[in-house]
């Protein structure tokens, strides 16, 4: 609908080169939407591709998944910005999997922070430690972001037009497909806080043979 | 020209719609949050509001609820423009016709910026 209301308006109004660009990052966005279903799916469906693992940099997995959402952040007005204080050797995990997770999540949030009366449009690409290993995910200043309002949330999907009303005013595709990616990787997705921040993501293991590498 | 309030979450649609209607010569003030809309209500009466039913927080029903409970604001047209189809609300027609003062109820992917602006200039002529 974005897609086809800015061509008209870029027809309309005469400002055509802006109209595509906007056109172009939210198609792009759209088309990663639909591949992370369909990966879902492929992971669910062959559990041996799941659990096809690859030494992973967390860092380097933040900065891949803010480069591909800098676009759409940009037209959205959110600033990203990719925290990973601290050092954190390779994890063992599927590569494309928590990548195409981190960019779905990361295109929920965008969308959904602006609808909010909140000043200050920020998020954070972060990791840090915690008891159960390295805490991966996106964090914003918002306190809607809630483990009662995800679980709501899986309670309602496909059954509710806005199954996080409080998060987002979308169906919420993005936190999802997210959570069936991860889902299929044999974890889940979880809301954490860090630095005064709430934020989605997942828990990643460190592995102490990788390290050695 | 109209003074239009637009009560729409997505920052980027919104922006569309706003173009569109200033070009065409209307005020626009355009609202993220049903409190935000009521706000902007308060500060001068529109000739028109365009409500989506999908928000944040309060949803666009509890919005017309809210803003039929103020007597000088029972006849301010307001048209739904959502993502939710009408046929959901067949059943309850009436109810947006005859308490909540709906004129109009478009479905939004299917109802072309052209349309949004046409409607805009029927209300403000009206």
């Amino acid at each position: 609908m974005q897609i086809s209301r800015r061509a008209e308006a870029g027809l309309l109004l005469g400002n055509s080169d802006e109209a595509l660009a906007l056109v172009h990052d939210q198609s792009e966005i759209a088309l990663q939407l639909i591949e992370g279903y369909m990966l879902s799916m492929r992971l669910s469906l062959d559990q041996n591709d799941a659990f096809t693992l690859e030494p992973v940099a967390v860092s380097s997995m933040l900065y891949d998944a803010a480069q591909q959402l800098t676009p759409i952040a940009k037209s959205y007005g959110v600033e990203l910005e990719v925290v990973t204080a601290g050092r954190y050797g390779p994890v063992a995990a599927h590569q494309q999997g928590f990548k195409t997770a981190l960019v779905s999540l990361g295109y929920a949030l965008i969308e959904a922070l602006p609808a909010t009366n909140r000043s200050q449009l920020r998020l954070q690409l972060a990791a840090h430690k915690c008891r159960y290993g390295i805490a991966t995910g996106l964090y914003a200043d918002s306190e809607l972001l809630t483990t009662e309002a995800l679980r709501r949330g899986h309670q309602l999907r496909g059954r509710a037009r806005q199954p996080l009303p409080q998060l987002t005013h979308t169906g919420g595709a993005g936190v999802f497909v997210a959570d069936a990616i991860l889902q299929a990787l044999g974890t889940k997705l979880k809301v954490s806080h860090y630095r005064n921040l709430s934020g989605l993501g997942t828990v990643l293991q460190p592995n102490p043979q990788l390290q050695l590498v | 020209m109209a003074r239009v309030i637009m009560l729409e979450p997505d920052v980027v649609l919104a922006r569309t719609y706003r173009e569109a209607l200033e070009q065409a010569g209307h005020e626009v003030c355009v609202c993220r949050e049903a409190q935000e809309a009521v706000f902007c209500v308060d500060d001068g009466l529109p000739d028109v509001i365009l409500l989506e039913l999908q928000l944040v927080g309060h949803s666009g029903i509890e919005f017309l609820y809210e803003l039929r409970s103020y007597a000088d604001w029972q006849n301010i047209p307001v048209v739904i423009l959502s993502n939710v189809p009408p046929y959901e609300f067949s059943s309850n027609a009436d109810l947006l016709r005859d308490t909540l003062g709906v004129v109009e109820y478009r479905y939004k992917p299917q109802t072309s910026l052209a349309t949004i602006v046409s409607l805009a200039n029927q209300l403000a002529l009206a």
